[in-house]
């Protein structure tokens, strides 16, 4: 499934516009430091929305980025993703709920 | 006496497949000499980051910061090559602040569209000498990250800090946690 469906099908907001990659998996952190071990094409749901977590999401080729429990990243954080082609959405509750959604849509 | 056993591949001329092994958690611990300004970096496995001051020969090593992060090391699933990565402290996103720069000059050279700088990150910080990451580890961490990108026209690029002009000007993005605190 692409991104762009997945955020359709659960109504997520979108931060910006960049790119519609293949979900070739799910994985949860808010740990940059355990995020960086990841394979690519996953979709990486967190709470933080910092300029080093789109670096670290960068390296690892991201499928695109949730923030769970209604986070918003900042502008230059939004710049960051723009340029490096990272979609940027946002769930307004939490990540156990978005999981659950994910599931049910057929992401596994 | 004659053996029908294949010929099994060598180190030297695999294509290797890298995978990441021996990861571990700790903390990026930078710390500056007060007299000559000098500053190192050191990956700390202990639950606690040290924060002490300490003496070693000339220098008098204080606490400047640490960061949650990681260290890794990487082997080849075909020939099973390993390549230790002791002397990388930390991965650093190049924002391309400084044409002057060294790290901002390797990625210019590039003929892929949408080329990314990282920059591995030695325990010299300030390089007072000139060590730096090895070679190896480079070529390793370069192909690591490099072998599963589908899009053909993006390219990671990990150079050593040793091209970075300035320490203090840098605006690089550290790999590494912050703001966990701040969560909730």
């Amino acid at each position: 499934m692409n991104v762009s469906e997945m955020a359709k099908k659960i109504g997520l907001a979108s931060f910006n516009s960049s790119g519609d990659k293949e979900i070739r998996g799910v994985y949860i952190s808010d740990m940059v430091s355990d995020i960086i071990g990841i394979g690519e094409g996953n979709l990486l749901v967190t709470l933080q929305t910092h300029k080093n977590l789109i670096a670290t999401a960068n390296l690892v080729d991201v499928a695109a980025i949730v923030f769970s429990r209604g986070k918003t990243p900042a502008e230059d954080v939004i710049a960051l993703a723009n340029k490096a082609g990272i979609q940027l959405l946002g769930f307004e509750g939490d990540t156990w709920a978005l999981a659950k959604k994910l599931y049910e849509i057929g992401i596994r | 006496m004659t053996t029908n056993m294949p010929k099994t591949k060598t180190q030297d001329d695999c294509r290797h497949q890298w995978k990441m092994t021996h990861l571990r958690s700790g903390y990026l611990v930078v710390e500056g000499c007060l007299h000559c300004r000098h500053r190192i970096s050191t990956f700390s496995e202990e639950p606690v980051p040290p924060i002490d001051d300490y003496r070693e020969e000339e220098h008098f090593w204080s606490h400047l910061g640490d960061f949650q992060a990681s260290k890794f090391d990487l082997q080849c699933e075909k020939c099973a090559k390993n390549v230790r990565l002791a002397d990388v402290m930390a991965i650093m996103l190049c924002m391309r602040c400084d044409p002057e720069c060294g790290v901002y000059k390797a990625g210019s050279g590039s003929g892929a569209r949408k080329t990314w700088v990282y920059v591995a990150l030695c325990a010299d910080t300030s390089h007072d000498s000139v060590t730096c990451v090895s070679e190896e580890g480079l070529r390793a961490l370069n192909e690591y990250f490099g072998q599963n990108l589908h899009d053909p026209d993006k390219k990671i690029l990990v150079v050593p800090c040793s091209l970075r002009r300035s320490v203090d000007n840098c605006q690089g993005v550290i790999l590494a946690d912050v703001g966990l605190t701040e969560l909730y």
